[in-house]
């Protein structure tokens, strides 16, 4: 039966022991469905609408109530409410109804007749990340228009021609391109980066478990014996179907953010997928590492979690690594979704080839090192727990 | 009333073993809470983007043009990194990731302020981070009203206004911007008070649910019941045990959402006292919930590391800081109430860094209240359930046994007469 053992024969062992007992990989993958769908559904818009915002109108005028139905006609900030002092404004905002509020002082009308600027005054919101920053954009830009307005009829009345009026009051101007999304959607954003981050979470966490049960329920003799005594054999067969498994997750949600919802992907198709299968598999590595070297599956389970839960953050999506101190930025090398963001930037977004992109490919393979190594500590392990214990010798001496 | 205190303190010193005894779940309890606040205040700790790496394309080489390079580059947030003359060159060094935004001042800008037309500056920004984009807008911005008001202010001199009617026309009306609590606009100050919430509420969860999970493995989880609690006094057992993890978790609650924000300077605005008062619901909660999911859910001891660690990014989309509850799709907005961390984080949110009294945080609150009473009565349902089926289960086999050893007529309904004859067997064959 020698040809009978070996990364094959560990391999059918899991899919008989996966057969016998779905529930796991049946309640992950699920979790990474919910997930999908869950940001899918929650930035189906893009952008957060009709964000909340107040007036606190002390002015009382013709100008005043003018502005409300300006911000009411603004795109994506509609008037909660109109007050009539401060406090009442800033108790509603501290409710959290409201992310943002003009306030219009007294007077302001007159003022603007007799020529004397009036001060409008702005409250934004910023404990609220991105509705504060999105109420505050809508608004400044409604107030830099209303100024333009006022400037305009004054030029109108001057006798100047719409045309000019427009280089009077705006010299110079931004024309913005955001590479890689144009719409400045949220969901495309979200989305590309934090499914397979969800992704290669599930999988190290997996790895981890799956190599846990094994020694929770003491069957490692037998799942070594499989393997013909080579732990880094049983490793491959191990992993080897969760692999295949949720590397088809993986490219499946890429295939639907990018082939059906519209997301822009510059590059080419066959490195997002040899992006994606090295993800898995460098995830899948770390898990067999940590699992490996940890002899406590509860502890091991622990250690997986503490260092994975971290990967969100130190993927740089969100808040950049190079703005993070100098040790996470090297730290966040250590993550093997960081490798596959960086990937995901230079192919989706610039459209970059293999030569930009062969350094991270390279680091997520020096992975498999990690799994040598776990190999090489279970196998170290075994032999320790095989070694007879001294009482035993003496037993058997006499 | 006495003897039920004393049921309560029994549950309870079962539970403070337990807890102190599992490495894991001493892990998860103390460990956990103290690294992860403290890590990711390290990690956040410069709160925005400062001196982004930009390149220039000044294909119009005008005084104008100049004047706005060294604006941009005198802002905090970015610094010029490369003088390019093509757009091709800062196109290549844009796809390196050398520099994360390009300016580009076409051949005619000047020409078109000459001619008193809008002169246009191309800006392209990676979209990889939002930050990225966010720093070059806010930067940019700045320079671009500072120069408009010095392009215009030349003009109305030319055109012979004085400084003052001038700046009358250029601003009829001043707009002054005012960033409430979070004065910097930092990510760190948004995100870490969230964070600390959640830390909490997950490591709360997942201790409890280990512990069920553990119980339950060991086969154990109706032999940690004082057995005079199994019928009718189940709710004591809930009690006990929530007490047990509330008093654990006071003090970590404190350190984690009083000292540590006190010690990185996150805005805090709220006091202690009322702090406290809003956290009491939560941690009941928090505690309940995880009963009630752990006992319904979880048979191992490690499976809650693996199902419900990475949920963790859901709740926190969930909370409606980052992604506002009234924008969420309806069925969102209901589903984040069957969490304690939606109203949990919210609230503190609103207490801490907003400094709003106990009175405006009435909602969340109220909703904190209603989950602990809800959480509880399923977390005590569960478990009568629970030992209902097992003894179901011990009469069955108790009957089995029975049946091989004594016939027909030796199957009861209950199980102390059961006991009881079984225990009379036993002092008859002795």
């Amino acid at each position: 039966m020698a040809s009978d053992k070996g990364v094959y024969s560990v391999m059918r062992r899991e899919l008989h022991r996966i057969w016998r007992n779905p529930r796991y990989l049946i309640i992950m993958t699920l979790g990474i469905v919910f997930t999908f769908v869950f940001f899918a559904t929650m930035t189906r818009e893009g952008q957060p609408k009709c964000l909340s915002v107040a007036v606190v109108d002390m002015d009382g005028s013709y100008l005043s109530r003018r502005i409300c139905h300006e911000i009411n006609a603004t795109q994506g900030v509609s008037v909660a409410a109109v007050y009539n002092n401060h406090t009442e404004a800033r108790k509603a905002m501290q409710r959290g109804d409201i992310f943002a509020f003009y306030e219009i002082p007294k007077g302001t009308y007159n003022d603007l007749l007799q020529f004397r600027s009036p001060h409008f005054v702005l409250y934004v919101n910023s404990a609220y990340m991105l509705a504060g920053t999105l109420s505050y954009k809508q608004l400044a830009t409604m107030g830099m228009l209303a100024t333009g307005a006022v400037q305009r009829e004054v030029y109108r009345k001057k006798g100047y021609k719409d045309d000019d009026i427009m280089g009077l009051i705006q010299p110079v101007e931004y024309d913005t391109r955001t590479i890689g999304n144009p719409w400045i959607n949220y969901g495309n954003y979200l989305m590309t980066t934090l499914i397979p981050a969800v992704i290669a979470f599930i999988v190290l966490m997996h790895t981890a478990y799956v190599i846990a049960r094994e020694r929770q329920e003491r069957t490692m003799k037998s799942w070594l014996r499989r393997a013909g005594g080579n732990a880094l054999y049983a490793l491959i067969g191990k992993i080897l179907p969760y692999n295949i498994w949720y590397c088809l997750l993986c490219l499946l949600a890429n295939l639907i953010m990018f082939g059906f919802m519209g997301f822009p992907l510059e590059g080419s198709w066959l490195l997002m997928v040899l992006n994606s299968i090295l993800l898995v598999f460098a995830a899948q590595c770390a898990g067999c590492f940590i699992a490996g070297c940890i002899p406590d599956p509860p502890l091991s389970m622990g250690i997986s979690a503490i260092y994975s839960a971290m990967s969100f953050s130190l993927s740089g999506f969100s808040f950049p690594v190079e703005s993070m101190p100098a040790f996470f930025y090297s730290f966040s090398w250590l993550y093997p979704i960081r490798h596959y963001f960086l990937n995901f930037s230079d192919i989706a977004i610039f459209g970059n080839g293999f030569g930009h992109c062969w350094p991270r490919f390279c680091a997520m393979l020096v992975f498999g090192v990690l799994l040598i190594v776990g190999a090489f500590m279970i196998q170290w392990q075994m032999r320790q727990e095989a070694k007879p214990s001294p009482q035993k010798i003496k037993t058997t001496a006499l | 009333m006495m003897s039920k205190l004393k049921d309560i303190w029994t549950v309870l010193s079962i539970e403070v073993r337990r807890v102190f005894g599992d490495r894991m779940v001493l892990l998860i309890f103390f460990l956990a809470p103290l690294l992860y606040p403290l890590i990711f205040c390290c990690i956040y700790h410069n709160e925005n983007v400062e001196d982004m790496s930009i390149a220039i394309v000044d294909e119009a080489c005008s005084e104008e043009s100049k004047r706005i390079v060294h604006k941009l580059d005198a802002t905090p947030e970015l610094s010029v990194a490369y003088r390019c003359s093509n757009l091709g060159e800062a196109r290549h060094l844009l796809e390196n990731h050398e520099v994360r935004s390009i300016f580009y001042f076409p051949k005619d800008f000047s020409t078109r302020i000459a001619k008193m037309q809008t002169a246009r500056i191309v800006v392209f920004s990676d979209m990889s981070s939002f930050y990225f984009y966010k720093a070059a807008l806010t930067g940019g911005n700045a320079v671009l009203i500072d120069e408009m008001h010095t392009i215009e202010l030349e003009r109305y001199e030319k055109a012979g206004l004085t400084n003052e009617e001038a700046q009358i026309q250029m601003q009829p009306v001043v707009m002054e911007n005012t960033t409430l609590f979070n004065p910097t606009g930092g990510y760190g100050s948004f995100f870490l008070p969230c964070l600390m919430m959640l830390v909490i509420h997950q490591t709360l969860f997942l201790g409890i649910c280990i512990l069920t999970g553990d119980a339950r493995e060991n086969r154990k989880s109706l032999h940690l019941i004082p057995p005079h609690l199994r019928r009718g006094s189940v709710h004591r057992v809930t009690i006990g045990r929530a007490l047990c993890y509330l008093i654990i978790y006071v003090p970590i609650c404190i350190l984690d959402l009083w000292f540590i924000p006190r010690w990185f300077n996150l805005p805090q605005l709220g006091n202690l006292y009322t702090i406290l008062i809003f956290l009491l619901p939560f941690v009941l909660a928090v505690i309940f919930f995880g009963m009630t999911v752990g006992n319904i859910m979880v048979r191992q001891k490690i499976s809650p590391m693996l199902c419900f660690v990475f949920f963790s990014l859901v709740l926190f989309f969930l909370t409606g800081m980052v992604w506002p509850q009234e924008s969420m799709p309806r069925f969102w907005y209901h589903f984040s109430y069957l969490f304690p961390s939606t109203p949990g984080v919210q609230g503190y949110v609103k207490l801490s860094s907003m400094g709003a009294p106990l009175s405006e945080v009435r909602h969340e609150y109220m909703a904190l209240w209603i989950q602990a009473a809800i959480y509880f009565i399923t977390a005590t349902l569960v478990l009568s359930i629970q030992i209902f089926i097992r003894r179901r289960k011990n009469i069955l086999t108790h009957n089995l046994r029975n049946v091989r050893q004594n016939g027909m007529g030796a199957i009861t309904n209950n199980p102390l007469t059961t006991l009881r004859s079984n225990n009379n067997a036993k002092n008859n064959k002795l």
